[in-house]
């Protein structure tokens, strides 16, 4: 999940970079992984949920059904529904957002799928990759940017500070494990 | 993917006072300042109670006087005319404060926000700016419900003197516009609830770290989450009913009026449909902080994980269908009352339940009698005595005796006041260095404690025989065969005053001077929460690792 504090403005996404060609190659990368927020709630637990308050709800409605009160009642109660109802569904296509990391001995390739489809692209080569973590003051924390081809990208904004502390683990020990002649 | 944000990176200082406290949507942050938001205005708050508490310690009236408000010395006898409405206005205000502003942000909003995504692994809550949102409609409902208190309101004088029920007709006759001030601050109270109760929904189901089932949940966590669906279930219905107070009060409407076809029953049956599981949105985050501080503490797993869940579940849901208990003198059926007189008792089950399986945990254990078990200790019992109480009051036909006397604010005193309350203090002392990286004086907790039990019992156990001997609650003044209780009370009243000034010195002397914990798990192992893998406090966030299901499943349940 992506939340900037006020005190930052994400710089607008470079339209150029964001066409990229998809990294076309034969052999297959070294390490790869895919990054998305977590949601532990299925379909049905949604279902279940939304039949629980509908039925809570019943209670105090219907023995007022059409009696006084009744319509100052009702608007409250529905805009409580749909609130819920909205609030899951926000946080699951905020959940649908994936980021796929792939390396190669020569090539780093980052894909993002964004929540409405788009996917934008990043690549550079691990060599003269900057990885960095920002722990406190950034725009959340432990910010992870990546710094290479003349651009910095942010990386698992959306993971716990947590994960992306693990994250900037995991990819270094990948980088460092390179053979630089391969 | 995003660029990264472009700002000058070699700025690793903190964020600004104004931007960390004013702007936050860290969770932690909003929970720490809902704990001290809901501290100032419990001090308000605890304030009124020691002024009814003065003018309750002998008969007669000594301080609340027409000729104006007596603070600090008893007037000349003959020359203070009884002020009612003073005395109702105290009433009105402590209940209006404690229900909606001081107990549910402490435990809800204060310890609810600061733990629960902790304990489920979340990395934040689901809508951290909602959380932001809340916590400052939170303040202005509270602003709105002091304002209340100083606004012209009826006889003439300040502030509505109704009760914090806000039943009609009284409150649809008080003159002035404190009463509509009041009406807006449970409004906005009620809206910053509401969104605060989605977010919790939406992360407790939604967030859960990855193999972390419903069933393998923290006890708190499921507290919250079982608070949050009582709040959301409740409060739009008190939102109805009080909008239909306001038009009843300002458009000409007659929904609780009578004489236009209305029904003043109607706000009841409405008002009581939040009001009792108000109560259990009090009490039932407590429950999860009791079950981890006596689990903690006697160095075993909490017994039976699986019933006290349920146990919860079943609580919350039958706070739903047992509402009109607070109310049979209405006039309702005898049918109507049986079952909710039955109704009423069932839930002594689930509760049952919970004690039992609190003691069961201590049983064969280890216990260790450190300041927060002191407090959850405290709580079982006080609890005990109030729900034992409460299932007297279940009965419809006893009700007809003990209704609006002095055994009734025992009985919910017991329960809230000294129940809930505890379960605050258990969980402040619990976490104190959790939260704050430094320790209290453990003596200076357990004076705390000590102070606070006894003058606490000797407030409320003497109301007891007050109403048993037939004291009517909501007046200023009593007969003198009351006397001897009632200045026992006050004593306990202004001990546990002393107490909580005392607290005021412990939290600011540790913030400043208290030792520092470095240890994660301070209270040893089998406080075995996420939270407990983290250092003390927690420093904006940053864990060294990410949390595997080794770290919070231990298998203990």
């Amino acid at each position: 999940m992506l939340r900037p504090s006020p005190k930052f403005k994400r710089a607008a996404y470079d339209a150029a970079l964001s066409s990229s060609a998809p990294v076309e190659r034969d052999d297959a990368p070294i390490w790869e992984t895919t990054l998305w927020p977590n949601r532990s709630l299925g379909r049905t637990g949604f279902r279940i949920t939304m039949a629980i308050l509908a039925i809570g709800f019943a209670i105090p409605v219907l023995p007022f059904m059409w009696a006084g009160g009744f319509w100052i009642l009702l608007p409250f109660v529905i805009t409580a529904f749909i609130a819920l109802w909205l609030a899951f569904k926000m946080n699951n296509r905020q959940g649908r957002l994936r980021e796929h990391i792939s390396l190669w001995h020569n090539l780093l390739a980052i894909e993002r799928h964004e929540v409405s489809g788009e996917v934008k692209r990043w690549q550079a080569n691990p060599y003269w990759l900057r990885i960095k973590l920002v722990e406190e003051g950034g725009p959340i924390d432990n910010y992870l940017t990546l710094i290479g081809s003349d651009r910095e990208i942010e990386l698992g904004a959306f993971l716990s500070p947590e994960e992306r502390a693990a994250l900037k683990g995991e990819l270094e020990t990948h980088i460092n494990r390179l053979d630089i002649n391969a | 993917m995003a660029n990264a944000a472009t700002h000058d990176h070699d700025d690793h200082a903190r964020p600004g006072f104004f931007t960390r406290w004013f702007m936050s949507t860290n969770h932690k942050d909003i929970g720490i300042l809902y704990l001290f938001t809901s501290a100032a205005v419990g001090f308000i708050s605890v304030c009124l109670t020691v002024y009814m508490r003065m003018e309750l310690m002998n008969p007669g009236v000594q301080y609340m006087c027409e000729e104006g408000a007596r603070f600090l010395s008893q007037a000349p006898l003959g020359e203070c005319t009884p002020n009612g409405h003073l005395w109702n206005v105290m009433i009105t205000y402590h209940g209006v404060l404690m229900m909606f502003f001081v107990v549910i942000p402490a435990l809800f909003g204060g310890f609810g926000n600061y733990f629960m995504p902790l304990m489920i692994g979340a990395p934040d809550m689901a809508f951290p700016r909602l959380n932001n949102l809340s916590f400052w409609l939170y303040v202005c409902g509270t602003s709105l419900g002091v304002a209340s208190l100083f606004a012209p309101g009826g006889n003439g004088q300040l502030g509505s003197g109704v009760g914090w029920i806000l039943v009609p007709p009284l409150s649809t006759g008080e003159g002035g516009y404190s009463m509509d001030l009041a009406i807006f601050a449970v409004h906005v109270s009620g809206a910053s609830s509401i969104l605060g109760a989605i977010n919790m929904i939406t992360t407790f189901l939604n967030m859960r770290a990855p193999g972390m089932t419903l069933h393998k949940t923290p006890l708190f966590a499921w507290s919250i989450f079982v608070t949050a669906f009582l709040i959301l279930l409740s409060l739009p219905v008190l939102a109805g009913a009080i909008t239909m107070l306001l038009t009843d009060r300002n458009f000409g409407t007659t929904f609780f009026d009578p004489s236009g076809g209305g029904d003043p029953i109607l706000y009841q049956h409405l008002l009581w449909f939040f009001g009792h599981p108000e109560v259990y949105m009090i009490i039932v985050p407590g429950f999860g902080i009791i079950s981890h501080v006596i689990s903690t503490f006697s160095k075993k797993p909490i017994f039976g994980y699986l019933p006290m869940v349920y146990a919860m579940v079943a609580i919350g849901v039958l706070g739903f269908v047992v509402w009109a208990h607070h109310m049979y003198t209405v006039g309702m059926s005898t049918t109507q009352q049986s079952y909710f007189m039955l109704a009423t008792m069932v839930i002594a089950v689930p509760t049952g339940v919970k004690i039992f399986s609190w003691i069961a945990t201590m049983w064969g254990g280890s216990i260790s009698f450190k300041t927060p078990m002191l407090w959850a200790m405290g709580f079982l019992f006080l609890f005990t005595v109030g729900g034992v109480t409460g299932v007297v009051l279940s009965q419809a036909a006893l009700d007809r005796a003990y209704h609006d006397t002095y055994y009734v604010v025992a009985h919910f005193h017991y329960v809230m006041s000294l129940g809930a309350i505890f379960c605050i203090f258990a969980g402040i002392y619990y976490w104190f260095g959790k939260m704050s990286g430094r320790q209290y004086p453990e003596w200076a907790g357990q004076v705390h404690f000590y102070a606070m039990f006894i003058g606490a019992n000797l407030t409320f156990f003497p109301q007891h025989f007050l109403g048993r001997n037939g004291m009517p609650r909501r007046y200023l003044d009593y007969p003198e065969q009351f006397a001897t209780w009632n200045q026992l009370s006050s004593i306990g009243a202004f001990i546990s005053f002393a107490s909580f000034v005392f607290f005021i010195g412990i939290v600011f002397y540790t913030l400043r001077w208290g030792k520092k914990v470095t240890e994660p798990a301070y209270w040893g192992e089998h406080a075995d929460t996420l939270e407990w893998t983290l250092p003390n406090p927690p420093p904006e966030h940053t864990f060294e690792t990410l949390p595997k299901q080794a770290d919070w499943d231990k298998g203990g349940h």
